[in-house]
Formats: C-alpha cells, sequence, structure tokens
C-alpha cells in the first residue's frame, strides 16, 4: 500500500510530468475544440514525437491531452453547434439553447466542474475496481454487443427531433451510408461501384463535421443580420447548492460512462448519448424542457464521457486490451518503450499503474482550473459577428476533415454531408441520428452477423441467447423498459413532461 | 422570409429572453413546406436504390453481408413512405412561397457557389491561397461589400493563425 502510495506521488513531485500534464490538458483543449481533430489523432502524433523520451513523461503528456480532449470537444457544442468530437453530440442538443439564451459562460462553467467530478469518478473506480470491472467486461459476447447498439439506436427518440419518424428515417439512412465499403467480415464490396474511394467506406467523423458544421453555417446565412446573443458571463462557476442538486444524476451518470468506457470498443461517444436519453427519462422536473436548454442535459453527457476515460483505463491496464482508440494508442506506445501490455503488467510494472491513476488525476486539477479561465474568453467568441466567424467555422471544418486522413475526396463528402443537413434541417429531418446510424451502424451489423454465426444461421438459437445468458437477459429486458419508457402510460405513470 | 419551424439551430436570438429552438423541438405545422413531398420520394428513392443495389450482395443466409443494408433500405421506404402520406395530408403550401426562394435564399446561393468553387479551385491553389479567397469574398459579400479592409485583415489574421496552430503545432498537414 505504502509501495503504491510512493509510485502514485511520483507525478507530484516530478516538475516536468506536472508541466508536460498542464501543457497537454491546455492543448487537449484546444484540440478537442476543433470538429476533426481528435484526441485520437493528437495522441498517435504525440507517440511518434514523444519516441525517444522517457516512458514516464510520454504517459503525463498523452494523459493530460486524453482529458483535456474529450472536454474540449463540448465547447464548441454548446458555443457554435458544433460538436468537436461524436462524445459531444448530446451536450450540444442543450447547451446550444443555451448560448442562445446568453447563458454560454453559466453552461460551460456547469460542464466543467461536473466534468472534473466525473473525472474523478473514473479514476477512482479505475483505481478501486479495475479488475472486476475488466473481467466482468470480458464476459460481453457480440450479442451484447448488438444489444448495446440496438439500446444506442432507440436514443433517436431522444434527439430525434420530436418527430420520431422522420428522426427514424434520417437515422435508418445513417446506417445504410454506414454499409458502404468493404465488408469487414467477408471482404465484399457494398456500394461502393468499383470506387477506388467508396471501398474505404464513409468516415462519420467526415459525416458529422459536415452535418452539424457546414450545414449550422449555411442554416446560419438564411438569418442573415440577426445579431448574435450578449452572454451574461457574471456567475460562471456553480454554486455548491446547483453542484449538490445535479449531484445524483452526475454520481449515476458518470458510473455509467465508467463501465460504457470499459467495454472494448465502446467508449465515450456512446456513452454520452446513452446518459443523455437516460436523463431525459429520469429527470422529473428537469431546469427547462428537454430541448431549450436543460442544464441536466449538460450534466449527464459531460459526465458520463469524462468516466468513461478512467473506464477506458480498466482493460487496458488490466488485461492489455483497449477500452477505446486513444487507450489502443497507449497500448502502441508501452510496447515501444519495451513493456507488455497483457495481464501481467500490474504485477510486473505496479508502478506504472498508479502512474498513469496519478496523471489523471492530475489532469483533472489542470482541468478544472485552465476549463473555468478558458470559460470567459470562449463564450466571446459566440458574440463575433457571424459574418466573420461562419466562413471560418468551414475553413476549420475543411482543415477537420482533411487531418482525418489527408484525403481531397473527405473534404468533398464533408461539403456534400453540409449540404444534405442543409435540407435536412429545412424539412425537420434531425441531422443527429444520421451520425448515430452511422456511428452504430457497423457495430449493429458486425455484431449480429457474428451472433446469428454462432447460432449457426438458425433462428430460434439465436433467439434463445437473449434469453439464456444472464448478461443478454439483462439487456434484453432494459431494452423493453426503454421501450415501454417511451409510451404515455408510462409517462403519465412516472409524472414526467 | 418566414422562417421554418422547429428547423436545428434557429439563428441566434435576439436579447436574451428569446426561447431558443434546436433539434429537440420540434413543432409540427398545419401547412406542409414547399418542397416537403419532394424531400420524403428523394428518401424513398435512397431506399428503393439502396435495396436494388443490395439485391447484387451475397445473400441466402440470416448472416449474409446483404441483410443489413436490405432492412436498413426497406425501413428507409417504409417510412418515406409515411412521411410522404403524412404531408400529403396537411395544407399546400402558402402560394407566395416558392420553393426555389424556400431552398435557397440569396445568401445560401452565394456561399454554396463560393464552396463549390473552393472545392475546384483547392487542388489547384492549395490550402492557404483557395482558402484566403473564400474567406475573403463570403467575407465581403455577407458585410454586403462593406468593411473590405476588415475582411482582408481578419482573414489573413485568422488564417495566419490556424496555419501556425495546426501546420506548426500540432503538424496537421494541410491540402
Amino acid at each position: 500500500m505504502e509501495q503504491n502510495l510512493q509510485y502514485f506521488l511520483i507525478p507530484f513531485l516530478n516538475w516536468e510530468m506536472m508541466l508536460l500534464i498542464w501543457v497537454g490538458v491546455f492543448a487537449g483543449i484546444w484540440v478537442g475544440a476543433i470538429p476533426g481533430l481528435s484526441v485520437t489523432m493528437a495522441a498517435s502524433l504525440l507517440i511518434s514525437f514523444t519516441f525517444s523520451w522517457d516512458i514516464n513523461s510520454a504517459l503525463a503528456l498523452i494523459c493530460g491531452v486524453f482529458v483535456g480532449g474529450v472536454y474540449g470537444g463540448s465547447i464548441t457544442a454548446i458555443l457554435l453547434n458544433i460538436p468537436g468530437a461524436p462524445a459531444a453530440i448530446a451536450t450540444g442538443i442543450e447547451g446550444y439553447p443555451l448560448a442562445q439564451r446568453g447563458e454560454a459562460g453559466k453552461a460551460i462553467g456547469l460542464c466543467t466542474t461536473v466534468s472534473v467530478f466525473a473525472s474523478f469518478v473514473g479514476i477512482i473506480v479505475l483505481a478501486v475496481a479495475a479488475p472486476v470491472i475488466a473481467n466482468f467486461s470480458l464476459k460481453f459476447a457480440p450479442r451484447d454487443f448488438f444489444l448495446l447498439a440496438v439500446m444506442g439506436i432507440l436514443l433517436i427518440g431522444s434527439i430525434g427531433g420530436g418527430d420520431p419518424v422522420k428522426g427514424i428515417t434520417a437515422g435508418a439512412i445513417g446506417i445504410l451510408i454506414s454499409m458502404v465499403g468493404m465488408d469487414p467480415s467477408t471482404g465484399e464490396m457494398r456500394y461502393t461501384f468499383g470506387n477506388i474511394y467508396l471501398m474505404a467506406g464513409i468516415s462519420f467523423v467526415t459525416a458529422m463535421i459536415g452535418l452539424f458544421g457546414v450545414s449550422e453555417a449555411l442554416t446560419q446565412f438564411r438569418q442573415a443580420g440577426l445579431k448574435s446573443p450578449k452572454q451574461n458571463l457574471d456567475r460562471i462557476i456553480p454554486s455548491w447548492a446547483t453542484f449538490v442538486k445535479y449531484l445524483p444524476l452526475s454520481i449515476r451518470s458518470s458510473l455509467l460512462g465508467v463501465f460504457i468506457g470499459a467495454l472494448p470498443g465502446t467508449g465515450g461517444d456512446v456513452a454520452a448519448l446513452l446518459a443523455y436519453d437516460q436523463a431525459k427519462r429520469s429527470v422529473r422536473n428537469p431546469s427547462r424542457p428537454f430541448g431549450t436548454g436543460a442544464y441536466e442535459g449538460i450534466v449527464a453527457p459531460e459526465t458520463a464521457n469524462k468516466g468513461a476515460i478512467g473506464g477506458a483505463f480498466i482493460p487496458m491496464l488490466t488485461l492489455g486490451i483497449p477500452g477505446d482508440a486513444v487507450t489502443a494508442i497507449i497500448i502502441g506506445a508501452l510496447y515501444i518503450h519495451g513493456l507488455k501490455p497483457g495481464p501481467m503488467l500490474m504485477i510486473e510494472t505496479p508502478h506504472l499503474f498508479w502512474m498513469i491513476v496519478s496523471c489523471l488525476s492530475i489532469s483533472s486539477i489542470a482541468l478544472l482550473v485552465l476549463g473555468l479561465i478558458s470559460v470567459k474568453p470562449f463564450a466571446k467568441i459566440i458574440e463575433i459577428p457571424k459574418e466573420i466567424i461562419m466562413p471560418v467555422v468551414i475553413i476549420l471544418s475543411v482543415i477537420g476533415t482533411y487531418a482525418i486522413q489527408n484525403s481531397v475526396v473527405d473534404i468533398f463528402y464533408m461539403i456534400g454531408f453540409g449540404i444534405i443537413g442543409y435540407f435536412m434541417r429545412l424539412y425537420g429531418y434531425a441531422t443527429g441520428p444520421m451520425v448515430l446510424g452511422l456511428i452504430l451502424g457497423p457495430m449493429l451489423d458486425a455484431n449480429y452477423r457474428r451472433t446469428m454465426q454462432g447460432a449457426e444461421d438458425q433462428f430460434l438459437p439465436f433467439l434463445q441467447g437473449f434469453v439464456t445468458s444472464p448478461i443478454s437477459l439483462f439487456l434484453t429486458l432494459a431494452i423493453v423498459f426503454l421501450v415501454f419508457s417511451q409510451t404515455a402510460v408510462y409517462r403519465r405513470w412516472r409524472g414526467i413532461q | 422570409m418566414e422562417e421554418p419551424k422547429g428547423m436545428a439551430g434557429n439563428g441566434p436570438a435576439q436579447g436574451t429572453s428569446l426561447p431558443a429552438k434546436d433539434i429537440s423541438k420540434y413543432v409540427p405545422e398545419t401547412r406542409r413546406k414547399p418542397g416537403e413531398l419532394g424531400i420524403a420520394l428523394v428518401a424513398f428513392l435512397i431506399g428503393a436504390l439502396g435495396y436494388y443495389f443490395a439485391l447484387g450482395m451475397t445473400s441466402g443466409k440470416f448472416s449474409s453481408p446483404s441483410v443489413f443494408p436490405k432492412l436498413a433500405s426497406a425501413l428507409i421506404m417504409a417510412l418515406s413512405a409515411f412521411n410522404f402520406v403524412k404531408a400529403l395530408h396537411r395544407d399546400k403550401p402558402e402560394e407566395s412561397s416558392s420553393l426555389g426562394r424556400y431552398l435557397f435564399p440569396a445568401d445560401v446561393v452565394v456561399i454554396l457557389l463560393l464552396l463549390v468553387a473552393y472545392c475546384v479551385v483547392l487542388p489547384r491553389l492549395h490550402f492557404i491561397a483557395s482558402s484566403y479567397l473564400f474567406m475573403v469574398l463570403a467575407m465581403v459579400y455577407l458585410q454586403r461589400g462593406k468593411k473590405i479592409l476588415r475582411a482582408v485583415l481578419v482573414s489573413a489574421l485568422a488564417l495566419a493563425v490556424l496555419v501556425a496552430v495546426f501546420r506548426y503545432l500540432f503538424l496537421v498537414i494541410l491540402p
């Protein structure tokens, strides 16, 4: 125990690591805020130039960027309705109306404080219960991931923009677009028409930047001459009472985030959407109706995606299986530095485990300070006249899209999605479900087919699996509940508006 | 021009008291919008084409690669048909609102043309020159030809910051 504490204190006593963490968080906030520039990309870049560094310093910088980056994604979602990353889509649903009311400062302030809280929840769970959760997450079969994806698809009801049929239509088109490219399990080409660019599929980040960024800019140009709202920046740090008011929701959503984050292949994006949906169903008296700027709708996704950071490290540090793309890159970094990630990592190099816990803790403290300092300058961005900011947003979207895989074709796709998104918005088809379809389509397809192959292509054994495995049964019942909770009977019974 | 209800990101409100609209708050309308039947037809066509091309994929088993494309396409067709019929039951659009004006107000047309021009010149002029031209022209147009010097300077400054941060700090390759 004493030994572990010593390992934990290493980064606190090493000024170089401390500095790198703070620099990492600062850079992460900005990287995260730009749509298309992802934490994954930043982490992979860092691997290349920290190659010759000491492993401790490299990990310190990467942890800082990870925490800062996940937070940064929400800033542009709140200010401009353009999520910096898929994990921030849900935040924009409530955050943007708040910015339009002049409450961007308060929204970002709340987002910062609950984010730091959730980040610590993730770290504590990582420190205390990592092996238990890791072993449990390994019990998830393809069928369970399929059920998780079905749960995700049910979120369309929450982010579908009031007309559920149009929301589901958009979601189904998203799933269809996600099928474009080479089928990962058989190598068969689907909807590629012999085009080499279509073989790799259409990146959902490209689609997200177009559907949110460019279409938002085009929609804004319909209202030329309208002044941007003046932001009230008097009280940006939420009061203790406000924090306590949202504490139960914060704890619930961060724990959900930790768990979803710990599942290999799912991360902050799915966690944030599930938490938003869960809040929408369970909060009886939101600060405002959901969709018009409910603070609960910021707290839930923000705590979930920060909790998912600690969660993603759980399978990585205990089993050598990455919880998400960033931890996959960190595993690469460990190999480069001569370490062998896997079940023996915690036994052979316990200092590494405790140092990562410590780096994440310092990153969270840095996030609190740097996040709150940045609230005012960030909120000022929204007051810049639209005729200046929107052309810059379009160019930022171009950089973000090109950065994904250095392809000019992606820029054309992005602009195409921007135009599609503009038409969708005009006719009340929300763009969120389409992105959701693009994210979850491959997960649905791959896991459904794996499960079906496991059942030897027989429908009855396929269905039996849903009730014979305890995890699948639990998830199936959760889906039944999710569907039931969307009915008027349930809402009347619970007294939800 | 009258703004459509239920549109996402309905523009900034003046002052702070106006309620904001977003995708979560959809207000059903009694009148259908110009072109609403058309968009339902386009969605149906996407589903029909999706299904048609899925017929060429390997099929025959429950786990075939064509299962999800077919399911998604069939769902799109069914839902678009529903959306079409629902829109048909609403009142016709106002006589005065033409489809062209509704879809493409002047500002949107100009920005779209600039975007197309940007796509054309980007591979030739590369990122810095084409982005600078796009920003200057867009800003000058949106400011209705006024404050040209501001547009020129702000674009140059914005581009300098973007290039410095992305190219030299984050080492992102620019087109």
